[in-house]
């Protein structure tokens, strides 16, 4: 099931906002669609990222894909353990599998993202 | 006919067996040892680096291929070093008994010309010859081009020479130049534990290829943690007790153990008579040769890195054998339309005709198709899935005009592109003909299909 305490984004990446702070990863339904994770190329600690533009690539066996940020600000931390151990995006895409955190710079973004149900109802629709 | 040649590397020897074959009297005239830079401290040196840094990488995956390892990998630069000595003795002895069965005879010594029919060899013991030719192929090549700021040591400061004879496995070096050569040992010194920084001054690595090309490059240089800095210039050096410290355009210091300095090649046409035979050089130093591969200076003919144009081993062979043939009074002449050109990084590299930004600049109306090597069962059983292969065709005519390759066997690959290409075929022919499964010859159909948005392997755009 999708967490209730994050927000979603149509290109299936997600935002846990905690004060100023918002922790991305890729949702569950991506980490399946991508299959196993191989790679990952983290955003630099310190750049900033557009809201709807890609902040990393993700790598897997089947594809190479876009991960595209829900939110715009300055990149405060990263998650290095995927540099050795990507694999656990698809373990735990929600926890252990995030991927950076940023510095939110526009809070009004967020309305513009899904709750869980609106994001479990747009997956359905995708899937068909 | 009496011919001469000036040097036995791939443009002077295989000269040189066309020749006798053609029934030519030939003298070669080699300074160093035959082969040239190209066996000796180029192309099979360092592929025999290469393998050792595979079979390295290869064995820090045994767990995934489901081998077990007991006990620790511990790469010896000295006997890698050793093995690849091996090699190219072997490949030597290979090329001399090749050029005494064909009667050709080898003058070691450092050979001048004194005229345009007389070459003198002053030999490592300090005699003098005088060898008569009714013509002569001057095949002298190249060597690493040095930075005035920058001069190599062989200690600190080295060249693609030295950066072979290694013995040590440095804790960092620096490497000036993100070119083919700089990239390669890149590759080869991070899979055996060195730190690697590369500083270029253009946009990207590899910046002669497909820009796509240069960007997954970088991309999987960056996996293994070899750090690239571009659009910055290394300006100069100061050896000091901790190793060389490097300073660059923008004010920031580096230190390494060494520095490897791969900006390029100085060709070989100084001090080796051009002027008593009164032979023309153009602006960068390269002997000016038509397309028959003969100078201004009748009968004196010009072939590889010493005659300019592309520096590929491959391509001084194929001159060698038009300059052969011409001196034999068999009229032939140099077709550079399709040279392919392999990288031997991690992932290979290999390439033939345009870039897809030479199409755009040339104004031609083109067509793309991309295939990931990661969409192919063979590229998953190997355990190689990074990397694509790209073909550009005419949008006219269907006809291939490009195929870039980045991937496992990517050298190999390549050749099914250079024919089309020579023949003219169009994307279709490829496309339509079987290829064998499992194979990564696969790609080259699926991205031939890719063109026209056919391929079977690819998800709907």
């Amino acid at each position: 099931m999708n967490p209730e305490d994050i927000r979603y984004h149509l290109e299936h990446t997600w935002v846990r906002v905690s004060g100023k702070k918002g922790t991305i990863g890729i949702t569950d339904y991506a980490q399946d669609a991508l299959g196993d994770i191989v790679y990952i190329d983290l955003p630099e600690v310190d750049s900033t990222v557009e809201a709807n533009t890609e902040i990393s690539e993700i790598e897997s066996t089947k594809a190479t894909s876009s991960v595209i940020s829900p939110v715009s600000g300055k990149v405060l931390e990263v998650n290095e353990d995927l540099s050795e151990s990507p694999e656990v995006i698809n373990e735990e895409p929600y926890g252990k599998g995030w991927i950076a955190v940023i510095e939110i710079e526009n809070a009004s973004e967020l309305e513009d993202l899904m709750d869980a149900a609106e994001y479990g109802k747009y997956v359905e629709e995708e899937s068909k | 006919m009496k011919l001469a040649i000036l040097g036995a590397g791939p443009g002077g020897y295989v000269a040189a067996i066309r020749a006798a074959q053609l029934g030519a009297e030939v003298t070669v005239i080699e300074d160093g040892e035959v082969g040239g830079t190209c066996l000796n401290r180029g192309c099979i040196p360092t592929k025999a680096m290469v393998a050792s840094s595979e079979a390295l990488s290869k064995a820090r995956e045994l767990e995934k291929f489901g081998i077990e390892l007991k006990g620790e990998l511990v790469p010896s630069l000295a006997k890698i070093i050793g093995r690849k000595n091996k090699v190219v003795s072997t490949q030597v002895k290979g090329i001399r008994s090749l050029l005494k069965s064909w009667g050709i005879t080898v003058k070691e010594g450092r050979g001048v010309l004194t005229s345009a029919k007389e070459i003198e060899v002053r030999t490592k013991d300090g005699n003098t010859e005088k060898i008569e030719a009714d013509k002569i192929i001057i095949a002298t090549g190249s060597r690493p081009a040095q930075i005035p700021t920058f001069p190599f040591d062989g200690k600190n400061i080295i060249s693609s020479t030295e950066a072979l004879e290694l013995t040590e496995i440095p804790k960092s070096l620096l490497i000036i130049g993100a070119g083919a050569i700089g990239c390669e040992f890149a590759c080869i010194y991070r899979e055996l534990g060195t730190e690697i920084t590369i500083v270029e001054m253009l946009p990207r690595a590899v910046a002669t290829e497909d820009h796509e090309i240069s960007e997954l490059l970088e991309k999987e240089q960056k996996k293994k943690k070899i750090k690239l800095i571009t659009e910055i210039k290394a300006e100069k050096v100061e050896i000091k007790d901790d190793g060389a410290h490097v300073f660059l355009s923008d004010g920031k210091e580096l230190v390494a153990e060494k520095v490897l300095v791969s900006i390029g090649r100085t060709l070989n046409s100084d001090n080796i008579g051009l002027e008593a035979a009164g032979i023309n050089r153009g602006s960068r130093g390269e002997i000016i040769a038509n397309n028959n591969m003969e100078t201004n200076v009748p009968g004196i003919y010009a072939v590889g890195d010493v005659a300019g144009g592309m520096l590929l081993a491959h391509k001084a062979s194929r001159e060698g054998l038009v300059a052969a043939k011409n001196v034999m009074g068999i009229s032939a002449a140099m077709d550079y339309n399709v040279i392919p050109a392999a990288i031997f990084t991690s992932p290979e590299i290999a390439s033939v005709g345009l870039r897809e930004h030479q199409a755009v600049k040339k104004g031609i109306k083109y067509k793309t198709g991309h295939f990931q090597f990661r969409a192919l069962g063979k590229a998953h059983a190997m355990g190689e899935i990074s990397g694509f292969i790209k073909l550009i065709a005419e949008a006219s005519t269907d006809k291939l005009i490009g195929a870039h390759i980045i991937g496992p066997h990517a050298s190999d690959l390549i050749h099914e592109a250079a024919l089309a290409m020579k023949t003219g075929l169009t994307i279709r022919d490829i496309a339509e003909t079987i290829h064998a499964h499992p194979t990564l010859a696969e790609g080259v159909m699926e991205c031939a299909e890719d063109v026209h948005e056919e391929a079977i392997h690819v998800p709907k755009k």
